[in-house]
């Protein structure tokens, strides 16, 4: 008999032990709670900054078994890219200095600069709830929680949490993003926030609280860029491009949809914009 | 030693035996089961209806939200009325309860720990709990704005009783930028969110404000119209028109208020999501037929005198401006009109709509209408010379002076006469045709009542004396000063500017009366009335006249003699006219014309009416009011050739 009972015991321990770990979960303070998942994070992020070298690696050997005329090829195309890019660079610097030389005519406040920090994409998170990305790079880069991340397409999210050599970075398709924007050629702020993205679909987003006059469509698409107002990302940067337009029920907006670019979920290298002059 | 009885081995003595106690205890406990058990299924089976509203009500609650009103454009499609977004950051309080338990309790620990003894009432605590969580949500807005909001304590005690459900305005009409900030610094999830609801936008401010109309918060849409009948019901606060094309067309413009059904705890906490829910429908929109450029041109060109302009569509009455200075700015009634602003308007007399209840005599431009009532009377034609202008003339024994020119007139035929308006000459054809003559060609063109204009509050003080009204409401006789002065448009004759431009308008198509309409509708018929009955050469004869009062000699003469003013390759037609009126400040002039083009087709007709401010000034019809006309008109047809131009097709190659 009593065998019997220490062997129902032995059978259940383990989900005596996950209960109770589950209870002291519950009752544990905050504080502890928010260590344990630092610590749990730290740790785990050697593995994941690990795995994304190794990814490197292997995309290193895999460019390399490419042919020798590939090989010319893409460097062709890569000098010409290069070309482009410098001319592009020399126009930008003449631009910004005819800029800087009107905003001191008329006396304008200096604006926001900010340092660009390039970062390579560890990790990827993307499920219906949340759309998140891990850049390897953090604290120890001086990146702020909070900051806005781009690319050469526009904007790729905002810094949600900062760890020791990594940073957590919510994409502009998670729904727990809003970001103050404008529609091209117009410059009345509307609100953009990621939707309930589909497992397999592309990413998208909505906006809300478009004026009536603004018209859109899948063959006539609107570019939905920042509108710099909210303070956190520059003016200009494209968010995406809204593509259906319909009345909100009040009658006083319109809301839409907004196909944002597939490159999102495919990003091996993102900037942070760290503001200057933080606050 | 005899043995003891056997005892049965149960305690519980029997009875069979018939005891009346039992049955009367049965009876009584069978009657109570009874009386139990109908008192049950009374209340599960009769009254069960009244438990389930009981419950119902006890557990549901109604907001009612109101649709936003329709928009009101001008003819050319061009907004001039329509809601403008007002976003405003509020707290979603029925997701604090959390909060607002733990604010309690950590408060009342305070207490206990400093062994404060004086701890206020748990209603008092509960207030400070409520005010100090709502703060704190508060303290982050105004760190995001830089703003230093607090809370008012008072407020939102009354809100958490009353509309607990509805969310609570921290900061009420944010700019744009500060939209902005929000959207991206606050969280998704917070209770704290950016709200929208609609206030009323007037794009061009203060033009044409009379016409439009402006609108006031009202209690909202009708409970009864809506499902949920005896809940508690939240309403937010609708508009309701009170002037202008707002007040006339309100139903129309009126949305159609939604309506949520929502679940709520015993302490009126919301749960679960809304039992029932039906979005507000924006309101009807509407056309007027106002032409915002024209209407725009006839303000500025009133400035900042007292006076109003009419412009109407000869053809369909359709009113294309209506101006009445001084005015006022819509936009200072979104969302709501300050005590100042009120007092400001109430300071310059800027509420009244002139055009429609600024009663005037029409003075010189009556003579258009006493040369009609001769001509068809008989008493002239049009080639007589009755009188002989030398500046004054005897009336029984008052002298009558002809307040035109500055030399005598002579002696004029009718066209001359009208076009330099000789006063001579018309008391001398007023005293030939006769008052009552006079008074009945008037009534026939319905100068003696509201034009029965589309807008509210028309004036019905308009008056055409006759010697019978005279004796009714003074108890005199009609004297023959009396018709020298009515045959000039002055004495006790009363009209609005909206008379005289429909007056002008008829008269332009040869009719006897317009009704003027604020609606625009592209495929409006032409109106047609009673012919005026005039033969053509007597009609050819006032058109000369009307025409020469723009020319050279006439009275109206800038209007093509000042480049300015000309209206190039456009005959007009029209009369200037100078009236008296009473003000607190003496005897001032009102200055009047009214004209109608092309002369050879006429499309629109103007009627403007100017009040001088200096008691004693000359204001004369042709240098005050003749300019507004000449910009009313001038728009009116630049827009026409404009239009022409846009339609004709491109020339071919040579």
């Amino acid at each position: 008999m009593r065998i019997g009972q220490s062997q129902r015991f032995d059978q259940a321990r383990p989900f005596v032990a996950l209960g109770v770990a589950l209870a002291v979960w519950l009752v544990a303070p905050v504080a502890i709670k928010t260590f344990a998942r630092a610590s749990f994070f730290e740790m785990t992020a050697p593995v994941t900054s690990v795995a994304s070298y190794v990814s490197d690696l292997q995309r290193f050997w895999a460019l390399r078994l490419h042919s020798k005329e590939a090989l010319i090829e893409a460097g062709r195309d890569l000098a010409r890219l290069d070309a482009s890019y410098s001319l592009s660079v020399q126009q930008n610097s003449e631009l910004q200095a005819e800029v800087e030389r009107l905003e001191r005519l008329l006396r304008m406040p200096p604006a926001d600069h900010y340092r660009f920090e390039h970062a390579r994409v560890a990790q990827r998170d993307f499920s219906v709830w949340w759309q998140r990305m891990v850049i390897r790079k953090g604290a120890d880069y001086g990146i702020p929680k909070g900051a806005p991340v781009v690319y050469s397409g526009g904007v790729v999210g905002r810094v949600a949490e900062v760890h020791a050599y990594t940073s957590v970075v919510e994409l502009i398709s998670d729904p727990g993003l809003r970001i103050a924007a404008v529609v091209d050629g117009d410059t009345r702020p509307i609100s953009y926030q990621g939707a309930e993205n589909p497992v397999f679909g592309a990413a998208r987003g909505v906006v809300e609280f478009v004026p009536l006059d603004v018209y859109a469509s899948l063959s006539e698409p609107k570019r939905l860029a920042t509108s710099g107002l909210g303070g956190v990302y520059p003016p200009g940067l494209t968010i995406g491009r809204i593509t259906h337009v319909e009345p909100s029920a009040d009658g006083l907006f319109r809301t839409g949809e907004v196909t944002l670019d597939i490159r999102l979920a495919e990003l091996k290298e993102v900037t942070v914009l760290v503001p200057s002059n933080p606050g | 030693m005899a043995a003891p009885p056997e005892r049965s081995g149960s305690l519980v003595e029997s009875k069979t035996g018939f005891d009346p106690r039992i049955v009367a205890f049965h009876g009584i406990l069978a009657l109570l089961l009874l009386i139990l058990f109908c008192g049950l299924a009374y209340q599960q089976l009769i009254k069960d209806a009244f438990h389930h509203e009981e419950e119902r009500q006890q557990n549901e609650r109604r907001v009612i939200v109101p649709g936003p009103r329709g928009n009101i454009y001008d003819r050319d499609g061009r907004l001039l009325v329509g809601n403008r977004p007002r976003f405003a950051v509020v707290l979603n309080l029925d997701e604090l309860r959390p909060e607002f338990r733990r604010e309690f309790a950590r408060i009342l620990s305070n207490y206990k720990l400093t062994g404060d003894r004086d701890i206020p009432a748990a209603d008092q605590l509960e207030q400070i709990a409520h005010a100090s969580v709502v703060q704190r949500y508060m303290d982050q807005v105004n760190a995001v704005l830089g703003r230093f909001g607090t809370v008012d304590s008072n407020r939102l005690r009354n809100h958490l009783r009353r509309q607990l459900l509805l969310p609570y305005t921290l900061i009420d009409d944010l700019k744009p930028e500060e939209f902005a900030i929000l959207v991206e610094h606050l969280p998704v999830n917070s209770p704290l969110q950016v709200y929208t609801s609609n206030t009323r936008y007037y794009p061009y401010g203060a033009a044409a404000a009379h016409a439009l109309g402006y609108v006031n918060a009202n209690e909202g849409a009708d409970d009864e119209e809506f499902p949920g009948e005896g809940l508690t019901t939240l309403k937010l606060k609708g508009s309701v028109g009170r002037d202008g094309l707002e007040k006339q067309f309100d139903s129309l413009l009126q949305g159609e208020a939604g309506y949520t059904i929502l679940r709520v705890d015993p302490a009126g906490y919301k749960v679960n999501p809304p039992i029932e829910h039906r979005l507000p429908v924006q309101g009807h929109s509407l056309t007027c037929s106002l032409d915002i450029e024209i209407q725009k041109a006839a303000e500025e060109a009133i400035g900042d005198e007292t006076g109003a302009a009419v412009a109407m569509d000869v053809r369909t009455g359709e009113v294309l401006a209506m101006a009445s200075k001084p005015g006022y700015d819509l936009n200072a009634f979104s969302p709501h009109l300050s005590v100042a602003a009120a007092t400001d308007i109430e300071a310059r007399r800027a509420w009244s709509n002139i055009a429609l209840n600024g009663v005037y005599s029409p003075g010189s431009t009556f003579k258009i209408l006493v040369s009609s009532a001769a001509l068809l009377s008989g008493a002239i034609t049009p080639t007589d010379t009755p009188a002989d202008c030398e500046g004054v003339m005897m009336v029984g024994n008052r002298r009558f002076f002809c307040s035109n020119g500055l030399e005598q007139h002579g002696r004029l035929a009718l066209s001359d006469a009208i076009a330099e308006s000789c006063d001579i000459y018309f008391y001398t054809v007023g005293l030939r045709t006769s008052a009552d003559v006079i008074a009945a060609e008037a009534r026939r063109f319905h100068l003696d009542r509201p034009t029965g204009i589309d807008l509210p509050g028309e004036t019905h003080r308009m008056l055409i004396p006759d010697p019978a009204w005279k004796r009714r409401a003074r108890g005199e006789n009609w004297t023959p000063g009396d018709t020298a002065n009515m045959a000039i448009g002055q004495g006790d004759v009363q009209v609005t500017p909206l008379l005289m431009a429909c007056f002008a308008a008829s008269f332009a198509r040869g009719e006897l009366w317009t009704t003027p309409t604020l609606l625009h509708d592209p495929r409006r018929p032409a109106q047609h009335t009673e012919p005026i009955g005039l033969s053509g050469p007597q009609r050819a004869a006032i058109l000369k006249g009307m025409e020469g009062a723009t020319m050279e000699r006439g009275t109206a003469h800038i209007l093509t003699s000042l480049d300015v003013l000309r209206v190039p390759g456009v005959r007009i037609a029209g009369k200037t006219g100078t009236a008296q009126i009473k003000r607190p400040q003496g005897e001032v002039d009102e200055a009047w014309f009214i004209c109608f083009a092309p002369l050879e087709n006429p499309e629109i007709a103007v009627a403007v009416a100017i009040e001088g401010d200096v008691p004693g000034e000359n204001f004369a019809g042709g240098r005050y009011a003749v300019p507004v006309a000449s910009a009313v008109l001038k728009k009116f047809f630049e827009k026409k050739r404009a239009s022409a131009a846009a339609i004709e097709p491109p020339a071919g190659p040579s």
